[in-house]
């Protein structure tokens, strides 16, 4: 263009240049046989908001560290093909040079963190090159991460998602052109994980910055990103806008990867309809034959709804009738209600009154963080303690399990008041297993771990429950496995077996999802039902709403410290004023039930499918004497 | 026996984390945290060698009163002044009862006590700038006197990485209690239980260590890229770090007011 308009002076002149540009790249780490990177190519273009996609081991993170040249030169593997950042040439640059381009902010984000107070933390990297202006760009990074008023906090007094967001204020004070984020949610709970999202989608689109990160929720990717990219065995597969990534169904599945829920209602629903039509029966054909021309009349029909507002849309209009109709239709329906409630006659196994825990804190302050709670747990049920951060769900754990004492009121399990016998004879009733399982891993084999607890306490049989568990568990080929070097499903596997081995009356789980992705997520959930054959009550903390509504025959939701509400997870759900105040985060499934007001909300896709197409069915083989009420 | 349960509550690990805490980053408010590191550090390298070539009762007595004031003025927590106080009665009184042993009578209590008062010199001084500064002034100080950048950033980190230590300690000691056996009688004094609690610290050692080395990594590749090494290597860096440290009129004041003091008690002595 010769006459540069003069309202866009800064406007780049290189703006269809690939910011980033990988050509054939192969790596294979020291030591190592396989290659990582088997000739990935890709190219990301200034501005663009990049998914990265793949099962574990893929070779997602190792792509990523190409960007800023900690591949090939902090790692010294076997390096082949050429990587350019921004116009340099990686293998000639030095990690310095390219990491003032492009900031990394690593799945543990916490070992990142290396200075004690926020201000410090935002002022290192200015500070390392030498920059006069550290102060402010520091205060800038903080600013556009909302940390301000916390800058001269320490570290160790933030909560985890404002720690991620400090990660990133620590990258962001360099002023870098590309952001990298590996897997911000595995380590998040969903409202502080959006929290995440939200800022980067401003530096996206205020600030211009390219942004990629390495995720697997698909629902996240739906709604934040543009473009996915997606890895298989060190190669990229396809790149593509996120749209039609998230339609390739048979891709995300083979790698294990769960396209968002709605799609998977979508393509349900369309696979029961086909299913009908070859079905055969006349007025059925009909129904579906006529909503299919509506459908492809209207769009493509090979492309389903990704986030919760699109498939609003698309199941409103596919069932094209005033909505509160639908409402109607739904009481009538005879779903039954999932809950079965404990048997009247059921001992009570927990019995909390009044009990309240207070810390302290460096400021040599006070921090209640339970005030009061009163509950009563019998046999036989299956409890989820949901809550924001610091609604207190990890204590009330480690009060049952008496690793805390209350500072206020009792703690009985099994008639045993908490605060009269040691950690170590109440931990014969009660099992816990930690939120982060490496914690719990004391011996240097798998068969080790399980049997450390049984040996030390003499149990009769041992070796034939160490088998059984191994069994149980799918832990036989990793019985002389290091259980930290294990990935992060195998591990949750081991700690499972370790709390279940003693056949505890009572077993706590502190956020058995987190950091799992979702093939092995949707393993936990069967494990889960193994672990009933052994345990007879379990509670579980937990974020995940959709390990809720799958599986917990009672939910109590806490909120600062208190209970705010105690019941069947549907009832739970369908309170909307009450899963506001308490920042709980639907899943889409739910979210969608609850638009298209279908009562009560349905908890998995496969079920929400065949939900609509029974409304569908019925709409059109209604008599006509019915009809005047649809017009 | 309740007492000792009692005495065994009170040190949990918590506190001592909590302390410990306290002594390093608490020291904003004292008076002695605004002095400038460079002047301090010179002052406590000062008391921590001359103390160990002085002879007379007189000069040891006055600089441990002079340390005592500034050890108030630092704000240390009493937990430390426990430890402190039970270290040199132990240590002392120890070669005490010895020197009875091998023929000595309560006159070799006076070269002890001599002892006791150099110790007490050296340690106090030693609090008192620990105390007083916070690790970050300390770092600074160090670099500013010439000592590798990468050993005074590990000063700091150091003290970064503790409260995380003690999390991975304590969730390991948890482990082993959780999965554990206390002994059944807990014997005179609670001999056994304290037997027990001493093995276990032995044997969550070694899964510590196994999983701060794997969180290390993380750490040392983050530290590449915000140009720590940079950083290293390049003089204007270490200015800029720097650039903040000044010396001033209440630093002048410190120093000679102290200096005059010595001249004093070397006079008297």
């Amino acid at each position: 263009m010769p006459n540069m308009p003069a309202s866009l002076p800064q406007e780049p002149d290189n703006q269809d240049q690939p910011l980033i540009q990988i050509s054939s790249v192969s790596f294979t780490y020291p030591g190592s046989e396989q290659p990582v990177l088997n000739g990935a190519t890709l190219t990301v273009k200034p501005g663009s908001f990049t998914a990265i996609i793949g099962g574990n081991g893929s070779g997602k993170s190792t792509l990523c560290k190409l960007f800023n040249g900690l591949i090939p030169h902090y790692y010294s593997g076997d390096f082949e093909g050429e990587v350019r950042i921004a116009g340099l040439s990686a293998q000639d640059s030095t990690v310095a040079e390219l990491s003032r381009k492009v900031g990394y902010v690593y799945q543990d984000f916490e070992n990142q963190l290396v200075r004690p107070t926020v201000l410090d933390e935002a002022c290192f990297a200015p500070l390392n090159y030498g920059l006069p202006d550290y102060r402010a760009r520091a205060t800038r990074a903080l600013e556009l991460c909302g940390l301000t008023p916390l800058a001269t906090r320490f570290i160790w007094e933030l909560s985890g998602g404002q720690k991620h967001l400090l990660a990133l204020a620590g990258a962001l004070s360099l002023e870098p052109d590309i952001l990298i984020v590996d897997e911000p949610v595995s380590q998040l709970d969903p409202q502080h994980a959006r929290q995440v999202y939200e800022v980067l989608r401003r530096l996206h689109r205020i600030y211009g910055k390219t942004i990629i990160v390495i995720e697997h929720h698909a629902e996240f990717i739906a709604d934040y990103c543009h473009d996915v990219c997606l890895i298989e065995q060190g190669r990229v597969v396809w790149q593509l806008p996120v749209h039609e990534a998230l339609n390739r169904l048979d891709d995300l599945h083979r790698l294990g990867i769960q396209p968002p829920e709605v799609t998977q209602t979508a393509a349900a629903l369309e696979a029961l309809q086909s299913a009908a039509l070859h079905g055969g029966e006349q007025n059925q054909q009909e129904a579906v034959d006529s909503l299919r021309s509506d459908q492809s009349n209207q769009q493509d029909a090979t492309t389903y709804p990704i986030t919760t507002e699109e498939a609003q849309r698309y199941f409103a209009r596919m069932l094209s009738a005033p909505i509160e109709l639908f409402g109607q239709h739904k009481q009538q329906d005879p779903t039954p209600p999932r809950a079965s409630l404990p048997a009247a006659e059921s001992r009570t196994v927990i019995s909390l009154k009044q009990a309240a825990l207070t810390y302290k804190t460096i400021r040599k302050t006070d921090h209640p963080v339970l005030r009061g709670v009163s509950l009563d747990i019998t046999e036989g049920e299956r409890i989820a303690l949901v809550g924001n951060n610091g609604a207190g769900k990890s204590s009330l754990l480690r009060l049952i399990a008496g690793i805390a004492k209350p500072t206020a009121g009792t703690v009985s399990v099994l008639g045993q008041d908490t605060r009269s016998i040691s950690l170590e004879q109440l931990s014969r009733d009660v099992a816990f297993v930690f939120q982060n399982p490496e914690d719990m891993f004391i011996e240097d084999s798998v068969y080790k771990e399980i049997a450390h607890c049984l040996n030390k306490r003499s149990y009769e049989g041992a070796e034939a429950t160490i088998e059984r568990m191994l069994r149980a568990f799918r832990l036989e080929e990793l019985r002389e496995r290091d259980a930290r070097l294990l990935s992060g499903g195998q591990q949750r596997r081991v700690s499972l077996a370790i709390g279940a081995a003693t056949t505890p009356a009572v077993m706590l789980l502190d956020e058995p999802t987190a950091n799992l992705d979702l093939a092995t997520r949707e393993e936990l959930i069967s494990t889960l039902q193994e672990l009933e054959q052994h345990v007879h009550t379990v509670l579980i903390a937990t974020h995940d709403m959709q390990l809720v509504s799958r599986w917990a025959t009672r939910v109590i939701v806490l909120h600062e410290g208190s209970v705010a509400a105690d019941g069947t997870a549907a009832e739970v759900f369908a309170d909307t004023a009450l899963i506001q105040r308490a920042g709980l985060a639907l899943t889409q499934t739910m979210e969608l039930s609850a638009g298209l007001n279908l009562r009560p909300h349905c908890s998995d896709p496969a079920e929400l499918a065949a939900r609509i197409h029974r409304i569908l069915l019925a709409k059109e083989s209604l008599p006509h004497g019915a009809r005047p009420q649809l017009v | 026996m309740e007492l000792v349960r009692n005495w065994f509550s009170k040190f949990s690990l918590d506190r001592i984390q909590l302390e410990l805490m306290n002594t390093a980053y608490g020291s904003g408010h004292a008076s002695l945290s605004r002095l400038d590191p460079r002047g301090l550090l010179i002052w406590y390298l000062f008391f921590a060698i001359v103390p160990w070539f002085v002879n007379s009762l007189t000069v040891l007595a006055g600089m441990c009163l002079f340390m005592i004031v500034t050890t108030i003025l630092s704000r240390v927590t009493p937990f430390i002044i426990l430890v402190l106080c039970l270290g040199l009665i132990g240590q002392v009184g120890w070669l005490f009862i010895i020197s009875l042993f091998f023929g000595g009578d309560i006159s070799s209590a006076l070269p002890l006590l001599k002892l006791t008062l150099k110790l007490s010199v050296v340690s106090l001084a030693s609090i008192t700038v620990f105390s007083g500064l916070d690790p970050e002034k300390i770092s600074d100080g160090l670099l500013a006197l010439g000592i590798p950048a990468a050993f005074s950033f590990s000063l700091s980190y150091g003290y970064r990485i503790l409260p995380v230590l003690f999390e991975e300690f304590r969730n390991v000691l948890l482990s082993y209690r959780l999965r554990g056996k206390a002994p059944s009688r807990p014997g005179l004094l609670h001999w056994r239980i304290g037997v027990y609690y001493l093995k276990l610290l032995v044997y969550a050692f070694f899964p510590l260590m196994l999983a701060t080395a794997k969180r290390s990594r993380t750490t040392v590749e983050a530290l590449e890229t915000r140009g720590f090494s940079y950083g290293l290597n390049h003089p204007e860096a270490k200015k800029l770090k720097l650039s903040h440290l000044r010396f001033q009129m209440h630093d002048i004041l410190f120093l000679t007011g102290s200096a005059a003091y010595l001249t004093l008690l070397f006079w008297i002595g």
